[in-house]
């Protein structure tokens, strides 16, 4: 165990010393408040104009409770930017192939079992932070907008739940495009195949003919996990998303662990 | 600009210190055995032989692509063999426990991230086989980059790179050193310090194991030598053995080889 632990502070550390992971970091987060400033006044507005017994209406000609669609429109919020942590996840792997420091970290850790688990535990780590930070950002500027009508509203315990399921949802997303950019051995490789993954879910093909298949892609799952059934066309309840997720990331983790332990280390 | 290859101070002359925490027996014998390493077609490594005990230099000679570099990343656990074994102590590399407190190895081509700062570079290293901090400070200062540790390795001089991979292979005060063409890229001062350091290690009782090309260099160095090409051994044995009858170790080389074409002085 101290052994993975070890490994675990060593990766850690390589993220933090990484520009690359820095930048993206930075990106992700200025851009979550750029895109946040734009619809804040109409949330206040919308706000300001909640009827008597709770009711909303966000978007016009679709009263809704209250409280339910602002903390959807909060965890929404964050999926959005959540669409982008898979690059950050790929920056991360990457490091590997650049000026082949593979063969250095293999040298430092020889056994592919706590290599892959200290890769994925610090990637898991650093990625939670950012995504805490991302559902931070989102409840400050709804903070902004409810502050007068409902101050308590953010910290509810659906409120806690809906960040929670974003911080699992990211942090997933993020574990199956580490894994892929390891197995595929290229961060530009990576983020092409989780942008493909993603893509499959925005045109909503799938969903209109085979939503069985569609609920089985991430993006879908992700949606399944966080938005509400009640004002989103679903393709799957909450549980099943959280598993769809949680098999992509295992099932990508088992690949990376098998061609790192069966390809050779350059 | 440093007479050791790049900017900063030369390093320093200093010992090494002391054996710490190592898995090894204390006898820590590099054996190879009937080790071969095939990619597709072609054998880069076939049925190679030989062992480098402690106290002792092991030069592993032979001209470009004649398999030094393969039969190394296969000792070090970084290729599959096809065939045979490579032991360290008696042990597989994968098997150590923290591999840098026994074998130190310096990999040609294998480099930091060009972004990272060389500090940072060998804090994590470190901090994977639990080597204290304080050790990163002193391995710098050993190589002369005390001065540009925290310069980005993107700003090094190709001297300054491979002082950097010398200092990751002293990181854990090993037993044993594995170095793949140590001198690329330094200057005479450099190379001068990388041979007294290589004796220095050999005379405190450590195994040393460098592979490389430069005859001269090597002859300078080694007490034992090995010469490999197309895959093979061609001989192996004492520096006096091996250039027996010989006017000098790159006579011998180019006599046992047959091949100028790899060579260099």
């Amino acid at each position: 165990m101290s052994e993975v632990s070890a490994a675990t502070r060593a990766e850690l550390s390589k993220i933090l010393t990484l520009p690359g992971a820095w930048i993206a970091t930075g990106v992700v987060l200025a851009l979550h408040v750029l895109v946040q400033i734009p619809p804040a006044g109409l949330l206040a507005d919308a706000v300001a104009n909640i009827t008597s017994d709770g009711v909303i209406e966000i978007f016009t000609g679709q009263p809704q409770p209250a409280a339910e669609a602002i903390l959807g429109l909060c965890t929404g919020a964050s999926l959005q930017m959540g669409l982008f942590l898979p690059v950050l996840a790929s920056v991360i792997a990457g490091q590997e192939f650049r000026s082949r420091q593979l063969g250095l970290t293999v040298l430092a850790m020889p056994r592919t079992v706590p290599l892959l688990v200290a890769k994925l535990l610090a990637t898991a780590l650093y990625v939670s932070v950012v995504a805490i930070l991302i559902a931070g950002i989102s409840a400050a500027f709804t903070y902004v907008a409810v502050k007068d009508w409902n101050p308590g509203l953010l910290v509810t315990g659906e409120a806690f739940l809906g960040h929670g399921r974003f911080v699992a949802f990211a942090v997933l997303f993020c574990l199956t495009a580490f894994a892929v950019t390891l197995t595929v051995r290229g961060t530009l490789t990576g983020v092409v195949v989780t942008v493909v993954l993603i893509t499959v879910t925005m045109t909503q093909v799938l969903a209109g003919i085979a939503p069985e298949v569609d609920a089985l892609f991430p993006l879908s799952a992700a949606r399944n996990l966080m938005l509400d059934p009640g004002v989103n066309d679903l393709t799957a309840g909450r549980t099943h998303g959280l598993l769809v997720l949680t098999g992509w990331a295992a099932a990508t983790s088992v690949a990376a662990g098998v061609t790192l332990g069966v390809r050779e280390a350059r | 600009m440093s007479p050791f290859g790049g900017r900063g101070p030369a390093p320093r002359r200093r010992r090494l210190g002391t054996f710490v925490q190592s898995e090894g027996s204390g006898c820590a014998v590099i054996e190879i055995n009937g080790l071969s390493k095939h990619y597709r077609n072609r054998k880069a490594v076939d049925d190679v032989t030989f062992t480098a005990r402690p106290g002792r230099v092991t030069a592993f000679l032979g001209p470009n692509g004649a398999g030094k570099s393969s039969t190394l990343r296969v000792l070090l656990g970084l290729d599959a063999a096809t065939g045979g074994r490579a032991l360290i102590g008696g042990r597989r590399y994968r098997d150590l426990r923290y591999p840098l407190r026994t074998v130190g190895a310096l990999l040609d081509g294998a480099g930091p991230v060009p972004e990272r700062r060389a500090i940072d570079h060998l804090s994590w290293i470190a901090r994977s086989n639990r080597i204290p901090r304080e050790r990163v400070r002193e391995v710098l200062d050993l190589v002369g980059l005390a001065d540009a540790a925290r310069h980005r390795v993107k700003n090094y001089s190709l001297g300054m790179r491979q002082r950097l991979g010398i200092a990751g292979a002293l990181l854990g005060e090993p037993e044993v050193l594995v170095l793949d063409e140590p001198v690329n890229g330094l200057d005479p001062d450099g190379i001068r310090w990388v041979r007294d350091l290589l004796r220095e290690h050999a005379a405190l009782g450590r195994t040393v194991l460098l592979s490389s090309h430069l005859m001269k260099e090597t002859a300078d160095t080694a007490d034992d030598v090995v010469i490999i090409n197309r895959g093979r051994i061609v001989v192996r044995g004492t520096l006096a053995e091996v250039t027996a009858g010989h006017a000098s170790l790159e006579a011998a080389f180019f006599a046992l080889t047959g091949d100028r074409s790899g060579a260099h002085r």
